[in-house]
């Protein structure tokens, strides 16, 4: 219809277009739970070491595997650590591992993928031939090479991470940019006589970048399962090292008789990925138009 | 003599982030018997809601007021009521005539379902298809028959959609910007066509657009809309040389004429003139 | 075709643009002189914005001329283009897409003289721009609103004076009024009409409403099928129109008189 470029703005009501009346992707009960539990964990990443009451890498034999009690809300582990103070510094290495990968892996992934939409036909098969070769590599073997490699570490799974993580991004990005590229403004802006790289920063980036932003919120969790993963199987972090997934990991054994060991930092991965889940979700309803008012 | 369709005191709202908004504030007008009423107004004016509420066609509409066709209110109906009246006696015809076809299906298919759910025989009801198509100028419609809709060019799409609309004979045809889409001299065809049916089978039609212009060679009547109420109707001649609300004049000033001195400058709608008068 | 190439602003000469091996545009020749209002008329299909979008060099025609002011477009380097640019600005058709959604008013219509060159000085460049959007119609407070708040004959005014900015010497509109309502297309082209008065400026203006045409512009040029099958001053095409394909055209155009329409369906 022809009303779809109409002219609405300062008139009195108009025809609704409905996706602009719909709910316009305000945050539900839930969706301001997961932000508030999202942005716990990135405070306690940030300030955590400062809460916890005790040392976590203090071993004390004698208070091994004590049960959750006013003094270790969360118990003890084999070692006598105090778990709450485990899960507080684990905080800072999950989310700062898992922060690394993403931030690596969109900065490659925008570069790649926009070179691609961009650079004329030999670039963009070039580049999308890399990027099957990297999605078609599965972390954790290459994991495993790099620990054999470079030692196991939570740095080796974090560049095996970082390499088979951005090439989803790349093919995103290629997408996003293809589809502004030939929006009617950036040709605006080309018969303006605007610049290359102007082009691409002002007005083709810009937007097509919302989706991404919404894909990386999602994909922490992802990654973050991963790393704890990884580590949980020994080529992330080391098992003193107070990450999530190798505490889980160095726990195991102990399941029956220090149930807590285990399920403490579980929940927190899990309160963790499903939070980011929900953000990256409501942002992604947000974001776009044509879904608002979908969700239940 | 009661009118085909009377709308009294029409009113719709749609749900919005702050609570309803009313979107046609009381619309009362009628439709006689073979009579062509244009209903015209810019985007936002709720010329598009009218129609479409008259069938009610958009489900989160919450509507009051009397939609009376042949002197019983639709509103009232159920669903199963709704849609032998969609069809049966009222035709509908969109602006974008690929939007309206189904692409997987031939247009014959397509052309012949409102008879056949109404238990017309496939034979009686391809005969009758073929030859309204021929009727609306498509060449060689027997062969056509079996095409898909992006064998045809926009002008004939647009008769496809029409010959649906009409095949069941519906005493009242509904045309929401038909030509909108269409070349200049497309749309003079399908305009005369349009008149062409409706003296045939003295078939009243609802035509809704923004252009004044053809509302003069086609309607008998005219409706002038804006922000979801009629400002003015009457006989097109009445309105065309005598209109009386500011709000029609200063649109018929405003429409640029090949007839015209284009030395004159185009007058445009005074908004600030018509601020007190609206509500 | 009589006009002098010297004086041109802008010169088209057999332009031909073919798109999978399906001719759009057949050899296409024209001028616009400095100041004149050439309008570019056909149905869909008959290649008009193909013309546009070459002339403008968003698209590469397979063969032909373009010369403005005299410089040749078509073998323009990449440098040159740009400063090309500055001659020559588009107007679309559809606000709505043809504004960067993120950029203010103010930002999008300084782009122009910022990229250029033309106004280093942001506080100078800012007053330019104010003074742009008070030329089109609207005011300073708006610099700093957003697209998205603007209706759509408004953003068209702001799309205007971004192109306006770098002061063109030829403006290409592509369709301009054809989405917006009647009330508000006739302030769009009265604004054009003032413009042209108060600059010194060519427009090509492709449209496909001939009643638009007639208005605005001096003459016409009527496409059909990639050719041109008529051009001259309005008044005498719209009046005795030498090609049965323009007749046609200009018969199929209705008028807002009931009377009139009624002798013609007459006929």
């Amino acid at each position: 219809m022809k009303t779809a470029v109409a002219d609405t703005v300062e008139r009195g009501p108009a025809v609704p277009r409905r996706r602009r009346f719909a709910p316009a992707g305000r945050a539900s009960i839930v969706d301001r739970v997961a932000l508030a539990i999202a942005g716990l964990m990135v405070l306690i990443a940030l300030v955590g070491p400062l809460l916890a009451p005790h040392d976590p890498y203090s071993v004390n034999l004698g208070q091994a595997l004590h049960a959750p009690s006013a003094d270790h809300w969360f118990g003890t582990d084999a070692n006598g650590r105090d778990i709450f103070s485990r899960v507080l510094y684990g905080a800072r290495v999950s989310l700062l591992a898992t922060v690394i990968v993403i931030a690596v892996a969109t900065l490659i992934g925008t570069i790649v993928g926009t070179l691609a939409a961009l650079g004329g036909r030999v670039a963009d098969e070039v580049l999308m031939r890399i990027c099957d070769i990297g999605l078609s590599l599965p972390a954790i073997i290459l994991a495993l090479g790099l620990a054999a490699a470079l030692g196991p570490g939570l740095r080796s799974a974090v560049i095996a991470l970082c390499l088979t993580w951005w090439p989803g991004y790349a093919r995103l990005v290629r997408t996003l940019v293809r589809d502004v590229r030939d929006a009617e403004y950036v040709e605006a802006a080309r018969t303006l006589g605007v610049s290359t790289p102007r082009l691409v920063f002002r007005h083709v980036l810009p937007n097509s970048l919302d989706t991404l932003y919404v894909q990386t919120t999602l994909d922490v969790s992802a990654v973050m399962l991963v790393i704890s993963g990884l580590s949980f199987v020994g080529v992330g972090a080391q098992v003193p090292s107070a990450e999530w997934g190798a505490m889980i990991a160095g726990a195991a054994g102990n399941l029956t008789n220090g149930w807590w060991a285990v399920v403490f930092p579980g929940l927190a991965i899990m309160l963790t990925a499903v939070s980011f889940n929900l953000v990256g979700d409501w942002l992604r309803v947000r974001n776009d138009p044509t879904l608002r008012g979908r969700r239940s | 003599m009661t009118p085909l369709l009377e709308l009294d005191d029409l009113r719709a709202s749609f749900p919005g982030p702050d609570g309803p908004v009313e979107v046609l504030r009381g619309v009362t007008m009628s439709v006689a018997a073979g009579e062509k009423v244009a209903l015209v107004g810019e985007s936002g004016s709720g010329k598009s809601v009218t129609a479409r509420a008259v069938l009610r066609l958009d489900r989160d509409a919450s509507l009051s007021g009397r939609v009376l066709l042949d002197g019983k209110d639709v509103l009232g109906l159920s669903e199963r009521a709704m849609r032998d009246v969609r069809g049966a006696r009222i035709g509908l015809v969109f602006q974008d005539p690929l939007a309206s076809l189904n692409p997987v299906m031939t247009i014959g298919w397509q052309i012949m379902q409102p008879l056949l759910i109404r238990g017309v025989k496939k034979k009686e009801a391809r005969r009758r298809g073929v030859e309204l198509l021929g009727r609306l100028g498509v060449r060689d419609a027997d062969r056509r028959f079996d095409d898909y809709p992006h064998q045809f060019s926009g002008g004939m799409r647009q008769r496809v959609v029409i010959a649906i609309a009409v095949i069941a004979e519906p005493a009242l045809l509904i045309a929401d910007e038909p030509t909108t889409a269409l070349d200049v001299r497309v749309q003079a065809q399908v305009l005369t066509l349009l008149r062409e049916l409706a003296a045939e089978r003295s078939m009243s039609v609802l035509l809704i657009t923004h252009d004044l212009g053809i509302v003069a060679g086609f309607a008998d009547r005219v409706v002038v809309m804006r922000h979801g109420a009629p400002v003015e109707q009457g006989v097109v001649d009445d309105i065309y040389a005598r209109p009386q609300h500011p709000y029609t004049r200063g649109l018929l000033a405003s429409v640029p004429r090949i007839d015209d001195d284009p030395s004159r400058r185009l007058s445009t709608v005074d908004e600030a003139a018509l601020e007190g008068e609206v509500r | 075709m009589t006009a002098v190439t010297g004086v041109s602003a802008l010169s088209v000469r057999n332009l031909v643009k073919s798109f999978g091996g399906r001719p759009v545009v057949k050899g296409v020749s024209f001028d616009l002189a400095p100041g004149e209002v050439l309008g570019l008329v056909g149905e869909s299909g008959s290649g008009k914005s193909t013309v546009a979008r070459c002339v403008a060099r968003l698209t590469k025609p397979d063969s032909g001329e373009i010369r403005l002011g005299g410089r040749d477009v078509l073998g323009a380097s990449r440098r040159e283009l740009r400063t090309l640019r500055r001659d020559m600005q588009m107007v679309f058709q559809d606000p709505y897409s043809s504004l960067n959604p993120r950029m203010t008013a103010g930002a999008l219509i300084e782009e122009g003289l910022l990229v250029h060159g033309i106004e280093p000085d942001r506080r100078k460049r800012r007053d330019r721009a104010t003074a742009l959007l008070e030329t089109v119609g609207l005011s300073a407070a708006d610099a700093d609103r957003h697209p998205r708040s603007f209706s759509g004959g408004q953003r068209q005014r702001i799309a205007i004076a971004r192109a306006l900015a770098v002061e063109p010497k030829v403006l290409i509109c592509d369709e301009v009024v054809s989405s917006l309502d009647v009330s508000v297309q006739a302030q769009v082209l009265n604004l054009f009409r003032d413009l042209r008065e108060r600059l010194d400026l060519s427009i090509l203006f492709i449209a496909h409403d001939l009643a638009v045409v007639h208005y605005l512009c001096d003459r016409v040029a009527v496409l059909d099928q990639g050719s041109l099958v008529e051009i001259g001053p309005c008044g005498e095409i719209y009046r005795r129109p030498a090609h049965p394909y323009t007749r046609s055209l200009l018969d199929a155009v209705p008028v807002p008189d009931p009377a009139a329409e009624r002798a013609r369906q007459a006929v």
